[in-house]
Parts: C-alpha cells; structure tokens; sequence
C-alpha cells in the first residue's frame, strides 16, 4: 500500500519522485519519512532528489525539503516537463528561507573570493564594503569605514573604522602598517582603541584569539609602500 | 592660458573667503588679469574682503540666468585695473545657480582672463557641487584644528570623487606660540591625515582683520607677516620656488619690533 503514495524512479541526475494524485501531503510526508529511515542504498547522503513541481506548493513543499536535508540529500522541484535537464534558476526557494539573517551557514558564500585593492587614501565619509578580502595601499582616514567578508590590509595608518569578517568569518584579521583606528571589529566581537593611543614604528595584526580580539606586532617582509 | 582655482574647506570660518580676496589681489599686483567668482550665493562676503559692495549692479545670478552679460556684472576694483569681481546674489540661494550654468560661464571667462578664482561655500551640499564643476586646481582651506582638518578630508575625497585631483593645501591661522608648546596641531600632524602637497602656510595675524573690516585685502600690507605669506602663495602659483616661512625663528625681539610696528 505505501509503495503506491511515492514511486521512486532512478534517473541519471538523480532520483525522481512521483505522487499518487489522490494521496494528501501527510501520507507523502509521513511515507517519505519511513522509506529515508529504512535505510535503503537510494537514499546516499548528496544525493539529488527531483520532486514534481507542481504536486506541493509553498509551505508543504519547503517541508519536504527541511526533511531531505535532515538526511542530507539534495531537493530540487522539477519542471512540469519530467524529462527536461535541471537548470539553476529552476531551484525552489533557499532551504533557509530567512534572508535577514547573517548568512552563516552558508559556507559557500563565506568564502572570499577575490581582493578589492583600493591604490588611494580612504578619506572621511568614505566606504569599502565587500564580501570579500580587501587590501589597501595608502591610509584609512578618521571617518572612513572598511566592511569587509574576508581580512583587511593596509599598507599604510589605519585611523577609521575597520570591520574583518563582517559576515561572520572569526578567523578573519586586519593588518596596518600604524594601526591605530577607533574601532575595530572582527566577526562579531568590536574593540575600541584605548584612549590614550600609544605610537608603535612596527606593523601590527588583529585577529581573535580565545574569543576576544587581539593586537600583536608583526614583521613585514616588504616595506615598499 | 587661464587657470581656474576653486577655494574650498569644508568646515567654515577657516578663511576661504579672506584667501580669495588675498590671492587675487596678490595675483593683480604682480600684473596678472583676475576674476573672483563668488559663488557663495546668499552669504556674500567677497565683495566686502574688497571693499567693493557700494559698486554691485547685476550679480552672478543675473548672469546664468541670461539677464545681462558677464562683462555687465563685474565690477572692477578701485586700485587694481586688472582685478575684477563677479558678486553673488544676497537674495537668492545657493540653488539657483546648477554646475553646468558655472561651467559655461567660466568657459566664457576664460578668454578674457588669465586667473579664476571660485569662492565656494562651506560644506558638501549643492552650492559646494556648482563651485567646484569647473575648476582645474582645488586650493583647499584649513586650520590647525581637528575639526577643520577632518572636514578638509572629506572635502579632498568629495573632490576625488568629482574627479579633480589637483589639489592642494594651504593651512590658514598658524599661531606658532601654539604650535611650539604642542597645544595646536603642526604641520606634520596635518600631513599626517591629509597628505597633500602644502603649497601656503599662513599665519594668525591680526592684520587680516583689520584689513578686512577696511575691504583691504591684507596681501597689499609690508608689514603683515599674514600678507607676506599670501605674497608667498602667490609666487608658488605662478611657478616660483619660495622657501616657507619659518614663524618660529621669531624671536622676543622681532615680535618686540613688531609690537612697536603697530
């Protein structure tokens, strides 16, 4: 009787599902639920899952999902045209489906995936955000604000605002030839510049250590800038 | 060929408009045919670093807006045959006049002169944006003071980002007794942040006062240690290597001669 609400069909991208028409989303679900745990060589961990599109909508559909992703295999909603090719733009919606929130557990997106190097001084009022690492050759002027996803470097004084790591990255780090700005903030932690600023002639690199955010000396090899 | 300079600063009160008048008088002394545009429209003063508000007839508004032709509005000055005027408007706002009107206006002026010099007003906004459309070289106004200094470089990265990046530094109200005892920012604190090439470091006189409230640009005065230095400036815009004043060399008995002086 259950064989009948889900068929399982092996394709060449994946597996492919098809629904009984007259069976309701809770014996799907709950018939889905007893064939993952049975523990059946169809189901390895990455595979791709290729549900019918227009079966499940809205709610019922990102269910499904949450429950393929609790055994790890991929879902995808299909094109009404069974046999068509599966194209990127074709994905139903994100299996987080909370956008506002810090995209920390997308690891992909984590990734830096290029540097922006900016050749002038940062003035006042002026801002870098990007998701990825940044270098900077000149200073960061009180005023100015770096946001970056990956690490920061300046090869020159850093006086603004600097922020490693914005989108969570705890093992990004910021470097200065004179780091001396009035903020610094590496993922989610910020640290403020004492108020008495005392001078060093040495680069130094702020990074986090055992949860809080450290500022050590360290040797540049190049001092070309 | 002619040259435009816009004069700028961001914050206020630092001297833009007393720079303007003292340069272009400078550069009629040495014989050089100069306009100044006040394009502080609404907050005149040019006209009375000058001494010229009694001789206003038509102003910068007049002419944008195609009332009367630019050689209408300006007014010459009293001693020097070479220094004119194009006075804004008291009435108006800084709205009324857009970039693209200054930009054509100064194309046309540049025929007849071989110095411009914009007056701009304080601040980032509109006014700001028209001033400086035009200019080929930005002379940007500060003082040894954290704020002014901070607005100065947010004005540089503005004029960056409107592309003109000519642009140089002059450092207005040096009081060197501060300076030594550390209670006023140096020179090498100033470079510091907005690392640009100084080409004026004038000082705290209180000649430039009074020869404002006379409408006589302190730049004419021998004995002004404010007028030597835009003299100074002068030089260093037409082309000449002139060393920087040392304020600091001065000693008790200098200051005593000049106590004496006035």
């Amino acid at each position: 009787m259950s064989e009948d609400i889900v068929k399982i069909k092996g394709t060449s991208l994946g597996l492919q599902l098809s629904f009984a028409p007259e069976a309701s989303f809770e014996d799907v679900r709950e018939n889905l639920r007893q064939k993952l745990e049975s523990g059946t060589t169809f189901f390895l961990r990455g595979t791709l899952v290729l549900i019918p599109r227009d079966v499940f909508m809205g709610s019922e559909r990102d269910e499904l999902q949450h429950l393929f992703h609790e055994y790890g295999l991929i879902c995808r909603t299909q094109k009404p045209e069974a046999e068509k090719v599966q194209k990127p733009e074709t994905k139903a919606p994100a299996p987080t489906p909370q956008p506002a929130s810090p995209p920390v557990n997308e690891p992909e997106d984590l990734k830096p995936q290029e540097m922006v190097v900016v050749n002038k001084t940062l003035r006042g009022g002026q801002e870098i955000r990007t998701k990825s690492s940044v270098l900077v050759c000149g200073n960061v002027n009180p005023g100015a604000q770096i946001i970056a996803g990956g690490s920061i470097d300046i090869r020159g004084t850093c006086r603004g605002m600097v922020h490693a790591g914005a989108y969570g990255d705890s093992t990004a780090f910021i470097i200065a030839d004179h780091l001396m700005p009035t903020q610094i903030r590496i993922s989610n932690l910020i640290a403020r510049s004492p108020d008495e600023m005392e001078k060093t002639d040495r680069a130094e690199r702020a990074s986090i250590k055992d949860g809080q955010i450290v500022i050590e000396p360290i040797e540049r090899q190049d001092k070309t800038i | 060929m002619s040259e435009i300079y816009v004069i700028t600063s961001g914050k206020g009160g630092v001297g833009k408009t007393t720079t303007t008048a003292n340069l272009g008088m400078g550069l009629a002394m040495r014989g050089k045919k100069v306009v100044l545009v006040d394009t502080d429209t609404g907050l005149r003063n040019l006209d009375l670093m000058l001494g010229l508000e009694n001789r206003i007839m038509y102003d910068l508004i007049d002419v944008t807006e195609g009332r009367v032709a630019f050689k209408k509005a300006l007014v010459r000055h009293k001693k020097y045959e070479n220094l004119f005027l194009l006075p804004t408007s008291q009435v108006k706002d800084k709205m009324s006049v857009n970039p693209e009107q200054l930009v054509k206006l100064c194309d046309e002026l540049r025929r007849e002169f071989d110095y411009i010099l914009i007056d701009c007003p304080a601040g980032i906004e509109q006014g700001f944006k028209t001033a400086i459309a035009a200019a080929d070289t930005a002379l940007v106004v500060t003082m040894p003071e954290i704020a002014a200094v901070r607005d100065a470089d947010k004005i540089i990265g503005e004029l960056g980002r409107a592309d003109k990046d000519n642009i140089k530094l002059i450092v207005n109200r040096i009081r060197p007794s501060m300076v030594e005892s550390g209670e006023m920012l140096d020179m090498d604190d100033i470079n510091d942040i907005l690392s640009l090439d100084c080409i004026g470091q004038v000082p705290d006189d209180i000649k430039v006062v009074t020869a404002a409230n006379k409408g006589e640009p302190c730049v004419a005065s021998d004995d002004s240690q404010a007028g030597q230095a835009y003299r100074n400036i002068v030089s260093r815009m037409l082309g000449e290597d002139v060393p920087f004043m040392d304020f600091h060399k001065e000693g008790w008995w200098t200051r005593l001669k000049h106590m004496f002086r006035r």
